[in-house]
């Protein structure tokens, strides 16, 4: 046993040193929770799975660079990163402002965004084909969703007139729409779906809109994390996350764990 | 800690949109529960055990779990029953503002039907005994003697209970019931200044309540003008 695992390793060495070639990779530690399923998490196997991790290798396959994975609490990923302790971060962090003032972020690679999750016998045409909602169709439906969220006030300044019920948590949510006291909600489509769409309580309910992605409410989305002052790597992050984008990547990362794609698909076109 | 002032004036307007749907809930709650409280009432004096302990075991019941689980009960846990949802009373417990009536108006129901026995039972046996020696029939004596008798007797404890109804309708915000609690939570959720939002929704319970007992005040008085002629002369 102990031999052949030698052995192996001599192979794999050998073959390593084969396709490296004469330049030596680069090796970029990127940091997660390596908690938060499913996006950055280890699985039944022991080793780091999720979306981010796979955006993680996609990037650094287009790069030519090594990774190492570095597990870090979520409130101290942003010193961390500062401190030197990793390179990058791929933690499902949302690009904001206030983070924007400390460190810098590549190309979104995953949305923020909502969508309306009403009955599978809902036939109302909600939205335009541009992807504009049609206001006068929202007349008569009653639409629940968190309150004070994105949701929220991406309701109150579009659709104004909409007959929206706000909640505090989405259990209570999802049990109003099963109970039919709601319509329609509108949500996180990622969590709907593994805390509902995905669960029996779902079943009869399914996506009733596209995604509603206005950056002015909703954001850019979720981007890799790295320190400022590197240009040269970020313009190299940049055009791989969105070489992955257009190649079919992400969307095939992200159809591993939901039934649709979570990053921005106008890019692809 | 300093208090935003002007966040408080902003901030009362926006929560005055929701007094009408307390007054709303406040009043309806109020009526159907007084009546439901003379059925409950007449079902206790009745002096008939198979009407009077089903009455008792109401009140018990009502009086003594909390409204705010009453509330979550009605809300959370009726659509849960199919016949429920299949009953011609869907509508009304499909709508929150629905729930939020019927679980006020039960609750209450039992607290007035107490104060109202309270008031029946402190009228004096004389004044029934000498209605009775008039040839006043029982229904008469109940009608003319203890009815208006009782409720003056009762007033004052009724005015307590539609104060504290009064701040119980805050509760109906917990089952997204759009009140002006309702409104100052989601103010609180956007602007994290708990202290003032709250404090102005306080302040105006207080002036509600204010208006509340100057009201009854002045039926109270109304009500025992005669006595007070009788010592003025």
């Amino acid at each position: 046993m102990k031999k052949s695992l030698t052995l192996m390793m001599v192979g794999l060495a050998t073959f390593a040193l084969n396709v490296s070639g004469p330049a030596k990779a680069e090796t970029l530690r990127v940091g997660m929770e390596c908690t938060y399923a499913p996006f950055n998490f280890k699985n039944a196997n022991g080793e780091l799975d999720g979306y981010d991790v796979d955006v993680a290798k996609g990037v650094a396959k287009i790069i030519g660079a090594d990774l190492d994975f570095v597990c870090q609490k979520w409130d101290g990923m942003i010193p961390a990163l500062l401190a030197n302790k990793f390179d990058l971060i791929a933690a499902s962090m949302s690009i904001t402002e206030k983070r924007m003032k400390k460190i810098d972020f590549s190309a979104p690679y995953r949305i923020s965004v909502g969508r309306l999750v009403g009955s599978n016998k809902m036939t109302t045409m909600l939205f335009d084909d541009a992807g504009k909602p049609i206001a006068a169709n929202f007349k008569g439906l009653r639409i629940g969703t968190g309150r004070a969220t994105t949701y929220s006030h991406w309701f109150e300044a579009e659709i104004p007139s909409a007959e929206v019920v706000l909640y505090d948590s989405s259990e209570a949510m999802y049990l109003d729409l099963e109970n039919g006291r709601v319509d329609m909600i509108m949500t996180n489509p990622m969590k709907a779906f593994l805390k509902f769409l995905s669960k029996p309580n779902g079943k009869g309910f399914k996506f009733v809109s596209p995604q509603v992605d206005e950056k002015k409410y909703f954001g850019i989305g979720v981007g890799i994390g790295m320190r400022k002052g590197n240009d040269a790597l970020k313009a190299k992050i940049d055009k791989a996350v969105i070489s992955l984008s257009k190649d079919g990547s992400l969307e095939k990362y992200a159809r591993k764990y939901f039934p649709f794609a979570i990053h921005n698909e106008k890019w692809t076109q | 800690m300093i208090i935003d002032f002007p966040l408080i004036f902003e901030s009362i307007p926006k929560m005055l949109m929701g007094i009408g749907v307390t007054f709303q809930v406040l009043l309806l709650s109020l009526v159907l529960g007084t009546a439901l409280a003379i059925v409950l009432l007449l079902l206790r004096i009745s002096g008939k055990w198979f009407l009077a302990w089903p009455s008792m075991v109401y009140i018990y019941i009502f009086r003594g779990t909390p409204i705010l689980v009453q509330i979550f009960i009605i809300y959370h846990g009726l659509p849960g029953l199919d016949f429920v949802r299949e009953s011609i009373f869907w509508p009304v417990f499909r709508d929150p503002f629905g729930c939020a009536i019927v679980a006020l108006t039960l609750n209450n129901g039992a607290y007035i039907s107490e104060i109202l026995r309270g008031g029946v039972l402190g009228v004096e046996r004389g004044l029934l005994e000498a209605g009775s020696a008039l040839g006043l029939s029982l229904r008469q004596r109940f009608l003319y003697i203890t009815t208006p008798i009782a409720i003056r007797l009762a007033t004052p404890a009724y005015s307590n209970d539609v104060i504290s109804l009064m701040k119980s309708t805050a509760l109906v915000s917990t089952i997204t019931v759009v009140d002006m609690t309702g409104i100052a939570r989601t103010i609180v959720a956007e602007t994290y200044a708990p202290y003032e939002i709250f404090i102005s929704v306080a302040i105006v319970y207080l002036i509600i309540t204010w208006f509340i007992q100057k009201a009854f005040g002045a039926l109270e008085r109304r009500m025992s003008r005669h006595v007070r002629q009788e010592t003025a002369t």
